[in-house]
């Protein structure tokens, strides 16, 4: 099979067509595939998040890091639309994918989340067979050709297909903690998507585990563009090209807001910070 | 570029981290000041032409081996256990190079007494010593004025050292002409060889001075460069 049957960037979103004419992939490397501009956050009419401005580059892995509830995990679900599903959130500002506002009133999320895939924090596999867990989001999708086709390759992309390909119909259930987490990476790339969220996909599995799921971002990044959260820094900084610093900023009655510091390559933000604040946090001087 | 000098409140086990940090930096002053003094022996054996001076340069240089091997052991031991980014990163890296010319600078003092013992009875030339004590005032100065500005974290005084080491340089391409009137006589002439050599020495120990001030400049930019480069020195700085 090719690297990839069917790309979903090349299926045509239900939208306007990009300004620029022409596939997101006929764009220049070097372009964009998020441009983020004053993205805030609400929750029931509070800020959760505001001021995020940063341009995303595809085909690279852009951690975001920063305290608890610094609003992480908010600032990545925008990038999917997952927070429409809580219904007190609403977003300020816009996040223009390969140029189209995400949120724009002719775009359908659920399509979104297609081309936008999401690894969870906890490995949440479906308790079905390893097999079902792929082949099911393929036929939702419609993606019903060649499907047995379409699970070796999904999970070859997710470094496991060597470890369950004579186990294909046991219980995903039964898989280590870590097979569990990459089984649930090879579901999102079943349906091809261009870009993988990724919130705190490591945290809970142990260090050779989380080694794999590193070692596997390396290889997706040629294919896909990944965003990731992070508490662990040492991992935002092994793997990650751009990393973005974001704090908590607490208002006088007791509010927390949470904004985006420093957005820069990772190298130099870990070696040269610009602000004093990342500095701060990254060095453990936040107390 | 963050304030080097900002510190925030610490954490506990970061404030062991920030401890061990002030404590190698006072062990690194401590080891400037030991193998200056060193230098400061070894030249002023050459001026008396004292062989009990240059063996208590020879026996000195354990001192600074000892600060060296302990300093670099501990910065290691920062690497693995302490991950250390931003400015305590660029500290450390800059600590580990400035430990390893301070050593250099010492095991320099070293050869200056040991060529020095070498041709203790060999008759000497006044002009060639009062030649040779004005290059080792000027790279003491020099040595000074790097961990200085390591200790100030003195970006204009850091960015001083290449002018500084100019006059050095010229003294140490004057050696020679100093030798020349003196070559018909063959003993001195191989005593004069000997402090050719240690002009070189004393010469190095001002590009140690300024590779330091490099570090201090890196430590506080966050960006390295040169400030001079050998092969092309129109591009220095």
């Amino acid at each position: 099979m090719s690297k990839v049957m069917k790309r979903s960037s090349e299926i045509t979103l239900d939208i306007k067509p990009v300004p620029t004419g022409g596939t997101p992939d006929d764009r220049p490397e070097s372009e964009p595939i998020f441009r983020v501009r004053d993205l805030g956050v609400r929750y029931g009419g509070l800020l959760a998040v505001r001021g995020v401005t940063a341009d995303i580059s595809r085909n690279q892995i852009t951690a975001i890091i920063g305290p608890s509830g610094c609003g992480k995990s908010t600032l990545i679900r925008c990038f999917n639309r997952l927070n429409d599903l809580i219904p007190a959130a609403s977003i300020e500002g816009q996040v223009l994918y390969h140029g189209v506002d995400l949120y724009g009133p002719a775009v359908d999320p659920v399509e979104v989340r297609r081309h936008i895939g999401m690894v969870f924090q906890k490995p949440n596999p479906f308790p079905k067979s390893i097999y079902e867990n792929i082949a099911f989001g393929l036929r939702v999708n419609g993606m019903t050709d060649d499907i047995d086709a379409r699970v070796e390759h999904a999970l070859q992309g997710a470094a496991l297909w060597d470890e369950v390909k004579g186990k294909l119909k046991s219980n995903a259930l039964s898989l280590s903690g870590g097979q569990q987490q990459r089984l649930c990476i090879a579901r999102a790339l079943a349906v091809e998507p261009d870009v993988i969220l990724m919130d705190e996909p490591a945290s809970a599995l142990d260090p050779v585990a989380t080694s794999r799921i590193e070692d596997l971002m390396e290889s997706l990044k040629e294919d896909y563009t990944i965003l990731i959260v992070t508490h662990n820094m040492q991992q935002a900084a092994r793997v990650s090209d751009m990393t973005a610093f974001l704090t908590v900023e607490v208002s006088d009655d007791g509010h927390r807001t949470g904004v985006l510091v420093e957005f820069a390559p990772t190298t130099e933000l870990f070696t040269n910070p610009r602000d004093p604040r990342t500095e701060a946090y990254i060095t453990g001087r936040f107390g | 570029m963050a304030d080097p000098s900002f510190r925030p409140r610490p954490l506990n086990v970061r404030r062991h981290f920030d401890e061990e940090l002030r404590e190698l930096e006072i062990k690194v002053q401590a080891m400037s000041a030991a193998a200056q003094d060193l230098v400061a022996q070894a030249v002023r054996g050459l001026v008396e032409n004292n062989s009990q001076l240059y063996d208590q340069v020879i026996q000195g240089d354990d001192e600074v081996d000892f600060y060296y091997l302990d300093i670099e052991r501990r910065i290691v031991a920062l690497f693995a256990l302490q991950t250390p980014v931003a400015t305590d990163l660029r500290f450390l890296t800059a600590l580990l190079h400035i430990n390893l010319h301070l050593e250099r600078v010492a095991d320099m003092a070293v050869n200056i007494a040991k060529i020095g013992q070498s041709v203790v009875d060999l008759p000497r030339s006044q002009v060639i010593i009062t030649h040779l004590s004005e290059m080792s005032g000027i790279a003491l100065k020099m040595i000074a004025a790097s961990t200085d500005a390591f200790a100030r974290r003195d970006m204009e005084l850091a960015t001083k050292l290449p002018s500084m080491d100019d006059p050095l340089d010229r003294l140490n391409r004057g050696m020679m002409r100093a030798i020349l009137p003196i070559s018909d006589d063959k003993r001195m002439l191989q005593w004069a060889i000997g402090m050719h050599t240690v002009s070189r020495q004393i010469e190095r120990i001002g590009d140690h001075a300024v590779d330091i001030a490099e570090q201090v400049a890196f430590l506080i930019t966050g960006e390295f460069r040169e400030f001079t480069d050998a092969s092309h020195p129109d591009k220095a700085g």
